[in-house]
């Protein structure tokens, strides 16, 4: 049973922004991206009325509010900290990965160079979560 | 007969009648004399009856007022007559009861008793017999007797009288005198001072064993007394350093006749003497003098060697690059070196009575200094840092290392504190301080800028090879084979970049501060290496031996092994390739070993593989930072890298570990 999901995609690089909607469209899923170009503008996504993300997925290195900043943000707020969020980054720094996975990630995804590779990744990624019960509605 | 016989024996009565006559002579003559000396003897004898009655009645007299006890008895012993003294003495009063004196003899003095009054009996006489009593009461009673036999008219012996001296005390106090006259030689035998007097006739009265041992004489010190001193000098000059001045000395202190004490002389042998020489005057004349030596060798070596370290620690102590000061336990300053002063700033005379707190601290530091001269109050020592001001105003860094000060008595009089300024030091440490915090900070930055810089590097790489693909897909069937061919080609050489950008990565981030030790088991490492690496079908991997277990950070050394193998599977072209891994132990260092039959280099590229980005072979992974890697991280471990390889059997890589 497939649920769909509703993703928010934190991401700077409009290319990689581009190569994930392509993959969700070339493998016919039918999940929800919210796209945003850093963490400032994903702070204010959060905080506003909308429905929130089923999962967050967030680069690492990102303009203004980088991303382990924004990760420490998100886990210190009481309404946002159940959201399991996958980090997506170019970055195997074994000090970042560290540190991430001591705030509380769900995940940690390195964005590998092939194309092909990627989209095999993300399709695993949204499929695993997919199949997975969510907190909704909270 | 013979006429012949008839002559001799007329000739010999003849003979017989003159002797007859001869003898009648002399018998005659001898009974004259007889006569006359029986006559000359009744006279004497009733001379000497009457003298003896005379001295009777004198006695008679003198014996009630004799003050010595005074006794007659009779042969066997029983008491006839006493005077009050006697009773006194003996306890005993005749008057009263029957008294045997030979029953107060004491035990012992029996036999000595019975052979004195034989004596007495024989001779008529007994003259100062000591003996040993045993009076009623008291305790026993050395006494002196002098006693004689009385005698009747008729010459026959009668009685004995005697007179009896108490001489317990002085007997008592005679020995004592021997006792301590037996001691006072002792001493001055074995004196440790060798003593020689000697009398105004300039002979030897008295010499003892420590004198015979310093002038090396053979004699005791007994056999000496008497012999003249004349030339004794001379005899001994020779056991000393300067015999001349020896025996000058000598002569020159005898003509003075004035005490002098204390004069040193100097031996062959090295050691030292002490001389006095004492005159002794009796009633303001000249009786003879002393001579007393001693040997103070060690006193002397004692004090020299005292005074030496002395000497020694003030020339330290003067010379010290180190400041020293002495305060009492007023912290009032008593004394400096050259070196305080020159630290300070002061003057000697600035200094010298002064509070110190008072003239080199400001008063917030006051309660410091107070609680270091209370250690010291209490025999503490210890070190401590103080900012102190010198005479100019400046402030210093002063590391005092302070000790409390005594005297003779034991008493903490104050303290010595040993001054080093470190102001320089200090500084130098904050500079330090400061460069390895700044180090710190940029090789953090440096990390950080290295994963950003391939963060950054890498993305562009990732959005062409999307591009690219995306540029495939769109355009399935239009492209010809040639521009296939390119995009495959341009998707290799991202591939390759992006490689080249990892390994750059990598070797810039080796560095001995990232590096974690903790115990790392190899063999699990180089097994685990079968999942890291791609192991094409036909390369096997072997490990020869069991690998240690070594202290060492676990990515590093992943690495270090991955490159070596994953460089060893990239060469090999062999339709079965083999792989050994095996590792031999020093005492010092692992060597291990890495043998492939690959193609092999050429020797005279061995050096050259390990230099950063040089690759042999163009390979579509190989980005020739891989074995630059395993230098590196080889050297961090302080090991050795090199390789053994024959072209088209195979190659082994070596490197060491040190333990």
């Amino acid at each position: 049973m497939n649920r769909l999901l509703t993703v928010l995609l934190i991401e700077d690089d409009a290319i990689e922004i581009m190569k994930l909607k392509r993959t969700i469209s070339s493998l016919k899923l039918r999940h929800t991206i919210i796209e945003t170009n850093n963490g400032v503008d994903a702070r204010e996504i959060l905080k506003g009325k909308h429905e929130l993300p089923d999962i967050i997925l967030l680069d690492l290195n990102m303009p203004k509010l980088n991303g382990i900043e924004f990760l420490t943000i998100l886990k210190e707020n009481q309404d946002l900290q159940h959201i399991p969020t996958i980090i997506l980054t170019t970055s195997n720094n074994s000090k970042d990965m560290l540190e991430c996975y001591k705030i509380g990630i769900a995940g940690y995804v390195l964005k590998p160079l092939k194309y092909e590779d990627y989209v095999a990744k993300i399709e695993r990624v949204l499929a695993y979560w997919s199949c997975n019960e969510l907190i909704r509605n909270k | 007969m013979s006429q012949n016989k008839i002559d001799i024996l007329e000739r010999a009565l003849a003979r017989e009648k003159a002797a007859r006559k001869q003898a009648e002579k002399i018998l005659e003559d001898k009974s004259a004399e007889l006569y006359r000396l029986t006559r000359e003897l009744s006279a004497a004898n009733s001379q000497l009856e009457h003298s003896i009655q005379e001295k009777d009645s004198q006695l008679k007299g003198i014996f009630g007022n004799i003050i010595d006890a005074y006794v007659v008895m009779d042969l066997e012993g029983f008491v006839l007559k006493m005077n009050d003294a006697a009773i006194q003495m003996l306890d005993y009063d005749f008057r009263e009861e029957k008294i045997n004196l030979f029953k107060l003899v004491h035990p012992d003095e029996i036999q000595k008793t019975k052979e004195a009054f034989r004596e007495l009996y024989v001779n008529g006489f007994l003259k100062n017999f000591q003996l040993k009593i045993l009076p009623r009461t008291q305790s026993a009673k050395i006494v002196q007797i002098n006693a004689s036999i009385v005698y009747d008219k008729n010459n026959i012996a009668i009685a004995a009288q005697g007179i009896v001296r108490d001489i317990t005390n002085d007997i008592r106090a005679q020995e004592k005198l021997i006792a301590s006259e037996n001691r006072l030689s002792t001493l001055v035998l074995n004196l440790d001072s060798g003593v020689l007097l000697v009398d105004e006739n300039k002979n030897i009265v008295l010499t003892n064993t420590k004198l015979c041992e310093l002038f090396s004489i053979t004699k005791e010190p007994k056999d000496m007394v008497g012999l003249a001193i004349a030339g004794f000098a001379e005899a001994h000059k020779n056991i000393f350093e300067n015999p001349q001045a020896f025996v000058e000395r000598i002569q020159q202190l005898v003509a003075h006749k004035q005490m002098v004490l204390g004069d040193e002389l100097k031996m062959e042998d090295g050691s030292i003497l002490e001389r006095d020489y004492i005159p002794i005057y009796e009633n303001k004349k000249y009786k003879g003098h002393l001579w007393s030596y001693r040997d103070v060798t060690l006193q002397r070596k004692y004090s020299r060697s005292i005074e030496a370290e002395k000497q020694k620690y003030s020339n330290i102590i003067a010379n010290m690059n180190l400041g020293l000061l002495e305060v009492d336990n007023q912290d009032r300053i008593m004394m400096s070196n050259q070196s305080f002063l020159k630290m300070s700033g002061y003057a000697e005379e600035d200094l010298i009575g002064r509070i110190a707190k008072e003239v080199f601290l400001s008063k917030e530091h006051f309660e410091n200094i107070e609680n270091e001269n209370s250690n010291r109050l209490i025999g503490k020592s210890n070190s401590y840092e103080l900012l102190v001001k010198t005479k100019s105003g400046e402030q210093r860094s002063w590391l005092i290392s302070g000790a409390p000060n005594y005297n003779l008595k034991g008493e903490v009089i104050g303290s010595i504190g040993i001054h080093l300024d470190i102001s320089d030091f200090r500084n130098l440490e904050k500079q330090k301080e400061l460069l390895l915090a700044k180090l710190e900070k940029s090789n953090i930055e440096l990390e950080e800028y290295a994963h950003i810089v391939s963060h950054d590097l890498k993305s562009p790489l990732r959005s062409i090879n999307a591009l690219v693909s995306w540029l495939k897909e769109d355009n399935q069937g239009k492209f010809d084979a040639v521009s296939l061919e390119n995009i495959s080609l341009i998707e290799i050489t991202l591939e390759k970049m992006e490689q080249l950008i990892s390994d750059v990565l990598t070797y810039s981030s080796i560095n001995a501060e990232s590096f974690e030790t903790k115990y790392v088991d190899l063999n699990s490492i180089v097994e685990g290496l079968r999942h890291v690496l791609f192991f094409p079908e036909h390369i096997e991997m072997k490990i020869v031996n069991p690998l240690p277990v070594i202290k060492g950070d676990t990515i590093r050394l992943q690495q270090l092994f991955q490159n070596v193998i994953g460089n060893a599977i990239q060469y090999i072209e062999k339709d079965k390739g083999l792989i050994e891994v095996s590792v031999k132990e020093t005492p010092s260092y692992y060597e291990f070993s890495i043998k492939d039959n690959g193609i092999g280099i050429e020797k005279h590229h061995y050096e050259k593989i390990f230099k950063i980005f040089q690759s042999l072979n163009p390979s579509k992974v190989s980005s020739g930072i891989g074995l630059s890697i395993v230098k590196k991280i080889v050297n961090q471990y302080q090991g050795e890298v090199w390789l053994v390889s024959e072209l088209g059997v195979g190659s082994t890589f070596f490197f060491t570990i040190k333990k």
